[in-house]
């Protein structure tokens, strides 16, 4: 059986928005810095502040989204950020400017502040995604996808793959107690990389096989209840209120701006301001 | 006149990997207001016969079919699936693999909203089924975060919305709780006094008879051994595959004229138990209470226990009473938040898992949680090799427990390739290699049906041989198993504890704490015909004993 997330009702702003809006308003900002490849600082920064302020206002406890923080924390500051800082990876040609004074171990002054913008933009966009399991009421997921157009099957998809990710984690719990009940212990894996991950068979296989078990359970769960055999109904109606529209035109007009900012007055690609090389030079 | 809901000519089908028929020449016909008891043992074609009456044969299961399935006059086999759907409600063995849904509501509207019906309609079944079920108050629930029985009734809801005139109950019975279990039966009964055509495939007969079905259809190997009233006790029923009332084994042994035999009983597990020392405290619980998390409520509240040498424990209580949270602090998985667990003199909390591990060993309910490796043998080695036991050490103690669990020849097998029973009996060697003292089974016979899950409780419970120790007396000092199965408790254990409440209510010998029955009640524990034929023999038998045995008091 599929769980949830840890969702709970909040009376703020954030979970008063209609789910579309904020499918919405995300994908435009994701969009905004993407499409267009914003690495300007004066855009970069003030969205993440944008962010960062409806992360605050979704009035999160920090005990809930600990755990989702460290993970997003270890993939942007250490393999996004580090690869970034050491390689440059991932952004224009001019992060790799030759002239660029040299400060450690190969890092540019070039290479480190495109590390830093880098950084604040997968968190600016992390900010958004992550609170929306938690402040989403699960039992729209899928409602929110049919009501922008979505198929009845991409949306019902969309709504099982939501909960896919805690159930995934309830049986590793289960398998990691069953495990541990063996003796075994993840904090002594031992070796190099294969055999490490050798070693986490025990764990990956059982979760694994349970996944595929529940996946079948629920298509013939489905089928005896005719799903797919025709159009569906949905029952759960959306409407939306003015804050959305306000935050729908917010986002549009970020996409936008970003685009005609970029492709209209080339402003929006990346360069090193003079600030941040008078302070690391 | 119109159309019987269901009728069945000569259906034979013969699955295209298999060199045998599953099912052969049924036939039988259902009236509204009708409910049939379909009983057998695993392999007997129940689940085949159902497929084909929910129409997941022909279309989900290719095969050669004979004979005709007929709804409402029309063939199964000329249905579309949203027709089929309408017809015939399919409730599956557990509701946790029904339950699509994240929220009670959206659960019960999702057929309605896959047919297409207009939003007040659905509303309108919605609302219906729940008053039927008297599940108003669970609208708003979420669908994981309720017990197994509302679980069951809200798939069931998810059903009626559908409005189907047969219900096809598959096992309805295996995850609930005895009370939980009874008041579904009444519910099936209701549905068919209103007119439903119901179809009860269950092979815990002694349970399913008391919704008072009309007719009994018992099955073995693919055919129909016997096909009519219930009211009489019809030889042709074995009373090692399926579970009957007390009363009727009794009945058919002495009808039989079968050997009785007195390793049935398990005052001689008891009496083989006493020969080891008896007494030394294995694991002690001191006024131990425990919590999920600082705002959450207790789980388990001032207990205090002590696990002895020679002890076979039955842990009885409704779900969520705190069986499973109590036994995972004694392996360590769980520290109390007040108290203390010593195992073996030691406080938990100075203890890793693992070292807690080489005394005891925990099997979880499903085999699939924890087999992974490629051969049995590998799987056995794991445990041994995690405890750093020395090679040739690991080798005698993994041949001895394929061995002891009969898996031999089974050495090389992928454990996942095994049957559900022999993956149980591989988790139970897993253990066993690792030389535990004590041995805690969750659910040991969750999944499986009763003649396998007797068999598998004989084989770890009962003496092979006059004046032989049983599997778990001759290589646990103690042992401790969870389950719902009040029969268990009364056939095997020598102690019983009842959880609930947060608290351990009751513990003693069997024949002292199963004998309150307002206390079982309480807890949701429902006395059955062998605990009550055991309490009227007591006095002559001075101990509980299996139903066959009890054959031999006139």
């Amino acid at each position: 059986m599929l769980v949830t997330w840890k969702y709970r009702p909040r009376n703020t702003f954030i979970q008063r928005l209609d789910p579309r809006t904020r499918w919405i308003f995300l994908f435009s900002i994701i969009l905004a810095l993407t499409i267009p490849e914003i690495w300007d600082y004066r855009i970069v920064f003030p969205l993440f502040v944008l962010s960062l302020t409806l992360f605050f206002m979704a009035r999160i406890e920090w005990k809930d989204v600990r755990r989702a923080f460290i993970y997003i924390f270890i993939l942007v500051f250490f393999i996004v950020g580090l690869n970034a800082l050491f390689f440059g990876r991932g952004g224009p040609s001019s992060v790799l400017d030759p002239s660029s004074p040299v400060l450690f171990f190969g890092v540019t002054v070039s290479k480190a502040w495109f590390a830093i913008t880098q950084v604040t933009r997968m968190l600016t966009m992390a900010l958004l995604a992550i609170p929306i399991p938690y402040t989403m009421d699960p039992n729209i997921y899928g409602t929110a996808f049919k009501r922008m157009g979505v198929s009845d099957k991409v949306s019902f998809t969309i709504d099982l793959a939501f909960r896919f990710l805690p159930t995934f984690a309830r049986d590793l719990t289960i398998t990691v107690d069953a495990q541990r009940a063996r003796g075994y212990e993840v904090e002594k894996l031992k070796g190099g990389l294969v055999a490490r991950i050798q070693r986490l068979a025990p764990l990956i296989i059982p979760v694994v096989m349970q996944s595929t078990v529940t996946g079948e359970e629920v298509i013939d769960a489905m089928d005896l209840r005719a799903f797919g055999t025709a159009p569906r109904s949905w029952l759960k109606e959306l409407r939306y209120a003015a804050r959305d529209y306000f935050m729908i035109a917010l986002g549009v007009a970020i996409f936008i701006t970003c685009c005609v900012l970029k492709w209209g007055f080339g402003i929006g690609g990346f360069f090193v301001p003079e600030f941040f090389t008078r302070l690391v030079t | 006149m119109p159309e019987s809901p269901l009728v069945i000519e000569n259906l034979s089908f013969q699955y295209r990997t298999r060199p045998e028929p599953a099912i052969e020449n049924i036939s039988f016909e259902l009236k509204p207001g009708e409910m049939l008891l379909i009983a057998g043992s695993s392999g007997c074609g129940k689940t085949t016969l159902a497929r084909c009456i929910n129409g997941l044969i022909p279309r989900s299961y290719r095969g050669k079919r004979n004979g005709r399935v007929l709804l409402h006059g029309k063939d199964v086999a000329e249905m579309q699936i949203a027709d089929m759907a309408q017809i015939v409600g399919t409730l599956l063995q557990d509701p946790e693999r029904q339950i699509v849904a994240s929220n009670v509501y959206n659960e019960i509207a999702f057929g309605p909203e896959n047919l297409g019906f207009p939003r007040a309609e659905i509303i309108a079944r919605v609302e219906q089924a729940m008053k039927r079920l008297r599940i108003e108050h669970l609208r708003d629930r979420e669908t994981f975060n309720i017990s197994g029985g509302e679980k069951q009734k809200v798939a069931l809801a998810g059903l009626l919305a559908m409005n189907p005139s047969i219900l096809l109950l598959d096992e309805p019975l295996a995850s609930l709780d005895p009370a939980s279990a009874y008041e579904a039966l009444e519910v099936f009964r209701s549905l068919t006094d209103e007119g439903k055509t119901v179809v009860l495939i269950e092979h815990r007969v002694e349970d399913a008879i008391t919704a008072r079905p009309d007719r009994l259809l018992y099955m073995e190997t693919g055919q129909v051994k016997y096909f009519g009233s219930i009211k009489d006790l019809p030889t042709e029923i074995n009373h090692r595959e399926v579970k009957l009332p007390a009363e009727w084994v009794v009945k058919r042994v002495r009808q039989m004229g079968e050997k009785i035999d007195k390793r049935s009983s398990p005052a001689d597990k008891t009496e083989s138990i006493q020969n080891v020392e008896r007494g030394e405290s294995l694991v002690v619980f001191e006024n131990v209470d425990f919590r999920y998390g600082d705002e959450t409520p207790l789980v388990l509240q001032d207990v205090n226990l002590t696990i002895n040498r020679g002890d076979l424990i039955a842990v009885l209580g409704p779900n969520g009473a705190g069986k499973s949270t109590l036994v995972k602090h004694a392996i360590g998985l769980l520290k109390p938040t007040r108290g203390h667990v010593l195992v073996e003199g030691k406080d938990t909390r100075t203890m890793s898992v693992a070292q807690i591990a080489r005394v005891l060993g925990y099997v979880f309910q499903s085999p699939t949680h924890m087999l992974f490796a490629p051969t049995v043998r590998e799987e056995l080695e794991f445990g041994p090799r995690n405890l750093e036991f020395k090679k040739e050490v690991m080798q005698q103690a993994v041949k001895e427990s394929i061995s002891t669990v009969n898996l031999n020849g089974l050495e090389e097998y992928p454990p996942l390739g095994l049957s559900f029973g022999q993956q149980k009996r591989t988790t139970i060697a897993a253990v066993l290699a690792m030389r535990s003292k004590i041995m805690i089974m969750d659910e040991p016979t969750a999944g499986q049906d009763y003649a396998n899950y007797t068999h598998f409780m004989d084989a770890m419970c009962r003496p092979p041989a006059e004046g032989a120790q049983s599997l778990v007396a001759a290589n646990f000092a103690a042992t401790m198993f969870i389950t719902h199965d009040l029969d268990l408790a009364v056939t095997y254990a020598n102690r019983v504890l009842l959880v609930g409440d947060r608290h351990v209510v009751a513990d003693g010998p069997p024949e002292e704490v199963l004998k309150d029955f307002d206390l079982l009640r309480r807890y949701r524990v429902r006395p059955t015909s062998l605990l009550r034929l055991n309490l009227e023999l007591l006095s002559r038998t001075g101990r509980f004993l299996t139903a066959e045995a009890l054959a031999a008091y006139d």
